[in-house]
């Protein structure tokens, strides 16, 4: 038999004092979880966001920026008000117990064992968060969205936790009343809301929102973040006021007589004006902020020129006689793209001026006065020989008004390409576009609508037999109503 | 004393003692449930619903604003059903349904008039019949949330409660609008089906909370201050 001994390493000095203090540490925490009433919250915040951001979300087509940047806004106002509610429920529970002067017996400082309990907040918020934005990016991604998700909104979603928590804890400890909480948690929706309204311009403060996921008054936009990245410069500012804030907070609660030991209650002062020196700091990076052209919010001093770079995409077409391409992120529209197109197109095949493929353009946006923004198509409506027109998909996500406006403005220019004429369109030019898009924008009983209605009389193959012969004719302004078949 | 001889002192009334004593039982229910407290919520929301209206809103902002205000008062009214003394009250006598009943139905119309009185002269969307409404129904959801989950944490409901009717007011631009009843403050001021939703629920409140009262949470109520 050995007699071998065993050798237990014997813990250095730091490792002496770290470790307990560290389990105790989670000890705390892991208390404080079981007892958060944010643990009960839970069920009515899944609730909300099911109703309020989930259910619309699903309404709109699996586009991962139109679904994340709505889910930024709306998920945190379902979130603010029931994390500050809770949160400042159990700031003021040692005073609700009447245990404020038990407590100061204890081993812990006071800081620490209200840290304890808003960390326990924070957790359980986190955890909602993560999981309803979880399975809100799961069936977003599970219906075959393009790309990957985007992230940046739902890092502001959970960087508002603690700050909710904080705001909300602050208000208990600071003011504890049983009027604390629901005040506090109306409160907080409140400015919430209303600090919306106060955002004129690319260049607003009140932009550091966490609700705002880009220019508010575009809001979730399909044309945003497709052909170009998100931008991250908006979320990094909000990122840096939210940690700013909680830190300013949390530190605040540290600065009492009672909080703590002389060390701790410097280390609080010292936390608070980093925290309010951030807070200050990403207020004024909003302020500089300015609408680029993609339709993000770009901020001159956070931003990183790699991400004004088009993205690479290979485009999904359809088979109608002129093939129209999509990004692929918009494929899901290419069926009401192609039966809102494909009449006039199968019509048009082969012309000369017609273009030989019809290609998704990017959008451009620009700031107007005051909250007005312009949405126009970034580039020449047809570019290249042969001729590829570049369509602008509107903006309108249901189906009728997609097509309507389709109808109005792409078609409307495809056929003026072929036929000429533009706004100072002949008569002959007038009629031949009207009988083509099937409209009836001239005056009833006219000679040219009268022609209209007798070429859109004639089946579509007579007619593009006819316009085979006559177009360079049409074209150059040569022929009269009365040489219309 | 050594016997068993009781001595009994003749219970005397002085003059106008009974109202005395009824007053200082009214000023004590009131005191015990911080109904001064909620009054001072009340005027807050009223005055803040007074400045907000200086400023020109949009149409989505002029009808959530007083929305919230009247949440506000809601939540002030239903937070005062947690009586301090819990369990122990309830024995004291037969005049507590009647102080719970009468003490929410003052607080109820001290808040639609104070909301009123701040809405008068300005552009207050839907007018003092949606602040009746949309206060009622939200004073009934907070009571009987007090009923059922006890007084402190009765502001759940009212706050839940708003932002769905906010969420309802905004499918009013951006369809499918919401169009149920029971969602009243995303109803127009008239609408009579929104008036029968919101009176229900205040009526079931009022009567569950006189009746009942808060649900007593033992701990947790007796000290909520």
């Amino acid at each position: 038999m050995s007699t071998g001994s065993v050798v237990v390493p014997v813990p250095d000095e730091t490792t002496r004092r770290t470790l307990p203090a560290l389990t105790a540490t989670s000890g705390l925490l892991r208390l404080e979880m079981r007892r958060s009433v944010m643990l009960w919250m839970l069920p009515l915040v899944a609730t909300l966001f099911w109703f309020i951001t989930y259910r619309p979300s699903m309404a709109y087509p699996p586009l991962w920026n139109v679904r994340a940047m709505s889910m930024q806004t709306t998920a945190l106002s379902v979130f603010a008000p029931t994390v500050v509610g809770a949160a400042a429920w159990l700031g003021w529970r040692e005073r609700r117990h009447g245990m404020t002067d038990l407590l100061i017996g204890t081993a812990r400082p006071r800081w620490s064992r209200q840290l304890a309990t808003w960390a326990a907040t924070t957790c359980w918020a986190i955890v909602a968060y993560l999981g309803c934005g979880g399975v809100l990016y799961g069936v977003t991604a599970w219906q075959g969205a393009w790309g990957g998700p985007l992230w940046w909104p739902a890092v502001v979603g959970v960087v508002s936790m603690p700050a909710f928590a904080a705001l909300g804890f602050a208000a208990g400890v600071l003011r504890p009343s049983r009027f604390t909480a629901p005040l506090v948690a109306i409160g907080v929706f409140l400015a919430l809301q209303i600090s919306l309204q106060f955002i004129h311009g690319d260049d607003s403060y009140w932009q550091i929102s966490p609700l705002v996921a880009g220019p508010w008054e575009i809001g979730p936009d399909t044309g945003v973040a497709t052909f170009y990245r998100y931008l991250p410069d908006l979320p990094i500012a909000q990122v840096l006021f939210l940690a700013g804030l909680t830190a300013a907070l949390l530190g605040t609660l540290g600065l009492p007589g009672d909080a703590g030991g002389r060390r701790l209650r410097r280390c609080a002062a010292v936390v608070t004006a980093a925290g309010l020196l951030t807070t200050t700091t990403a207020v004024a990076l909003a302020g500089t902020g300015r609408l680029d052209a993609h339709g993000m919010i770009a901020i001159p001093l956070l931003h990183d020129e790699g991400d004004d770079r088009p993205l690479r995409y290979t485009p999904v077409c359809n088979h109608t006689p002129i093939p129209v391409c999509l990004h692929p992120a918009s494929a899901g529209y290419l069926p009401s793209v192609t039966a809102a197109l494909e009449p006039v197109l199968t019509e048009l095949a082969g012309l000369p001026g017609a273009p030989v493929r019809i290609s998704q353009a990017a959008a451009r946006y620009e700031q107007g006065p005051d909250n007005r923004v312009s949405i126009s198509r970034a580039g020449p409506p047809t570019s290249g020989t042969p001729q590829v027109f570049h369509l602008l998909l509107p903006h309108q996500t249901a189906t009728a008004e997609f097509v309507a406006e389709l109808r109005v403005d792409a078609l409307q220019s495809i056929v003026n390409s072929v036929v000429g004429g533009g706004r100072n369109a002949s008569p002959a030019q007038q009629a031949v576009t009207e009988a083509i898009l099937g409209t009836s924008t001239l005056a009833p009983g006219s000679p040219a609508a009268a022609a209209a209605q007798r070429l859109a009389a004639l089946p579509a193959a007579a007619r593009h037999a006819w316009l085979v012969e006559h177009v360079a004719a049409l074209r150059a302004g040569q022929l009269t109503l009365e040489q219309l078949p | 004393m050594t016997g068993g001889e009781t001595r009994h002192r003749p219970y005397v009334v002085a003059p106008g003692g009974a109202m005395r004593a009824a007053l200082r039982l009214a000023r004590l229910h009131l005191d015990s449930r911080r109904v001064p407290a909620a009054l001072a919520v009340v005027a807050a929301c009223a005055v803040g619903l007074r400045v907000a209206l200086r400023w020109q809103w949009e149409a989505y902002g002029a009808l959530q604003l007083p929305l919230i205000f009247e949440t506000g008062c809601a939540v002030a009214i239903a937070v005062t059903a947690t009586s301090l003394l819990g369990e122990p009250e309830r024995v004291t006598g037969r005049w507590l349904p009647l102080l719970r009943l009468s003490t929410t139905l003052a607080l109820t119309v001290a808040a639609v008039g104070a909301l009123a009185v701040a809405g008068a002269g300005a552009h207050l969307a839907g007018g003092t019949v949606e602040v009746l409404r949309n206060l009622a129904g939200l004073v009934g959801i907070g009571l009987l949330c007090a009923a059922l989950l006890g007084g402190a944490q009765a502001w759940a409901g009212p706050t839940t409660y708003l932002v769905i009717s906010l969420y309802a007011l905004y499918t009013q631009w951006h369809g499918p609008a919401l169009t149920t009843p029971w969602l009243w403050p995303a109803r127009p001021p008239y609408d009579l089906g929104a008036a029968v939703c919101a009176a229900l629920v205040f009526s079931a409140g009022v009567a569950l909370i006189a009746v009942r009262g808060a649900r007593d949470t033992g701990p947790e109520t007796a000290r909520s201050g």
